[in-house]
């Protein structure tokens, strides 16, 4: 009886995880598939050809919007990686009355939604006298990053056991030695994932590039979604293809990483 | 593991700086010219502010090769970010702006358009007077158009019992759920005024209700509702009639040839996507280089074959190629392109009334 039920369960479960995997992943299945076509128009198979792959190396215009966006996702996830990092300590460690507030309205970029902060953001540029561009957006997308370092670091904070740190100034640690030896290696894998994050996040903004962009700065996404007039041909299948590729590479590399470290730091425990 | 992140942190910090410089230095560069005294010898530079792969790649790079500018080419997806974005650069930052018919006319009304030097544009005279001289630019003072185009209808006749002759025959209960139209209120409900013998820019409220209970009973008929590409739906088969706009009918037919085109005998709808300078463009020389470069006959017969609008460049039309110019959603017979109306701004209150009409006409078809 109990035996019956267990597997019944484990059906369901399976059933459940088949379904959830599979909406999730044919949709990209079928970029891929289609980024192999001939055809222009993804509603017809014309046949396999790797002419897009060609055709995107050849597009000057996009790659130069794809290296924008790595420009301005990278510079702005590693500004607001120090920012927020640095924010998450100070909140942590000087115990300040209006720590709550603060810590609210440093949270609340993400909460705002993206086209009151772009508009936001385009009005008080303007009034203030910065030109739109590269500058302009890596301010935007640091405002909208921050949360993301802020939150994960802090939680990580939270969670480290404050006699380490006492530990360490009775051994005659100074305050910055703490830092750097015992408090920043317990919280990087916090900083790491909130800038993984936030890199993704700023890769994806369409708004707020938008309306920060300069005449020489248009960035991926903005370019895609404006491609909509003219089409969008097998081109920007092969682009999704070759990221996801790289994203898969990515994440492989640091599981392999991952796990050679834990089996070192057993070996060493042992 | 510390020094991994001491490295890790140095390292992040010297590509903040180094990105923070170069993108500091890319900014200044559009910038440093920007006074009108640099008229005489402008920096090599074009902004060009359209929808992605308007002007198709190879022309803007042939147009590099031969006149030294480089090309900045960044985008917008709809007319009024466009303009909301020109408004807030007071008319600066762009040398060549493309969008529709409607949005040219409110920028020249706010003064966002400088008038074109026709002395740098002797080109100008290819261009097919039947498309100039319209409302958003009667004198021709601001504007090349660019972009002609006319929503059709087309559809598949080995899947379609009835004749379509207009935008009534899509009421033909015959044709139940089998319509694709392009998700937009003012090109629906204008055809539902077209059936009505009305403007496509009617105002009056009374009209506008009737128009909506002749819109409601489509409602069944209407398979899908689609903005940017409908034609995947009738080529995929799961329309079998469609009204979308040129360049989407066109692409229909270089897919499938054996989809016919409709001009519907109502009349047709019209718009043309002009090219314009704004009014504190950086580079003007170089627009009117560029504007008399994409205007020669050959370079147009290159570009429309590509875009699929119609060619107003009549030095263009013996180089237009076969495949372009027998291709029915283009080659619209002359007694139809007679008997054409824009879609124009009309007043706050029609404009809410489409909208709330159009709002409930979408939630019926669910």
């Amino acid at each position: 009886m109990k035996g019956k039920k267990h597997t019944q369960r484990r059906w369901g479960s399976g059933i459940y995880l088949g379904v959830i995997l599979a909406l999730m992943y044919i949709p990209i299945v079928l970029v891929i598939v289609y980024s192999f076509n001939k055809q222009k128009i993804s509603a017809v198979w014309g046949g396999f050809s790797l002419d897009w792959y060609r055709v995107l190396f050849h597009d000057q215009q996009m790659m130069g919007a794809l290296w924008n966006s790595l420009k301005l996702g990278i510079s702005s996830c590693l500004i607001s990686g120090v920012i927020g990092t640095l924010g998450a300590v100070g909140m942590t460690k000087g115990r300040f009355r209006t720590a709550g507030a603060i810590e609210s309205i440093a949270t609340l970029p993400i909460m705002i939604p993206e086209i009151i902060l772009g508009i936001a953001f385009l009005t008080f540029f303007s009034f203030v006298g910065i030109p739109y561009g590269m500058p302009a957006m890596i301010i935007g997308h640091c405002t909208f990053c921050i949360p993301y370092i802020f939150i994960n670091v802090r939680t990580r904070l939270l969670g480290i056991d404050p006699s380490i740190e006492e530990a360490a100034r009775d051994l005659g640690a100074g305050g910055g030695r703490v830092f750097w030896d015992i408090t920043l290696p317990l919280i990087a894998p916090g900083i790491l994932s909130g800038m993984l994050l936030a890199f993704a996040m700023s890769l994806d903004d369409v708004i707020i590039s938008f309306f920060l962009a300069g005449p020489t700065s248009t960035t991926l996404p903005v370019r895609v979604y404006s491609q909509l007039k003219t089409a969008v041909t097998p081109e920007i299948n092969a682009l999704c293809t070759l990221t996801m590729g790289v994203t898969f590479c990515i994440v492989i590399v640091s599981q392999i990483l991952g796990s050679n470290k834990f089996k070192r730091n057993r070996r060493e425990e042992l | 593991m510390k020094k991994l992140l001491v490295g890790f942190m140095i390292a992040a910090m010297a590509m903040t700086l180094l990105v923070g410089c170069g993108s500091a230095g890319d900014s200044s560069q559009p910038s440093t010219n920007n006074g009108a005294e640099g008229k005489t010898d402008e920096e090599k530079v074009l902004n060009i502010f359209t929808w992605a792969t308007y002007f198709p790649d190879d022309i803007l790079k042939s147009f590099t090769e031969e006149t030294g500018i480089a090309i900045n080419y960044s985008n917008f997806s709809t007319n009024e970010e466009m303009l909301s974005k020109l408004e807030t650069v007071q008319g600066g930052e762009y040398d060549i702006v493309l969008a529709s018919d409607y949005i040219v006319k409110m920028a020249i009304d706010k003064g966002l358009v400088k008038k074109l030097d026709k002395a740098q544009i002797p080109n100008y005279d290819n261009l097919d007077p039947s498309y100039l001289g319209n409302y958003f630019d009667p004198d021709n003072e601001y504007t090349v158009p660019y972009g002609v185009g006319t929503p059709l209808i087309v559809y598949d006749p080995s899947r379609v019992d009835v004749e379509i002759k207009g935008y009534a025959d899509l009421w033909n209960p015959a044709l139940k759920d089998s319509l694709v139209l392009v998700n937009d209120a003012r090109n629906i409900l204008g055809i539902t005024l077209k059936t009505m013998g009305k403007s496509l820019n009617e105002e009056d409220s009374a009209v506008l209700e009737e128009a909506k209970s002749k819109l409601m009973e489509l409602k069944d008929n209407v398979r899908v509702l689609d903005y940017d590409t409908p034609y995947n739906k009738l080529l995929e088969g799961e329309a079998t009639v469609g009204y979308m706009f040129t360049s989407q009918a066109a692409t229909c037919l270089t897919v499938n040839p054996d989809l016919k085109v409709v001009y519907p005998e109502e009349g047709l709808g019209f718009g043309i996507d002009a090219i314009f300078t704004p009014s504190n463009a950086p580079h003007e020389k170089n627009a009117h280089a560029f504007l008399n470069y994409i205007l020669q006959g050959e370079v147009a017969a290159d570009i429309y074959p590509q875009i699929l609008y119609l060619c107003p460049n009549k030095a263009a039309y013996e180089f237009l190629p076969e495949e372009y110019t027998s291709n029915s959603a283009i080659n619209i017979p002359e007694e139809n392109r007679k008997d054409v109306e824009f879609i124009q701004v009309i007043s706050n209150e029609a404009s809410d009334l489409y909208n709330s009409i159009w709002t409930e006409f979408v939630q019926a078809v669910g």
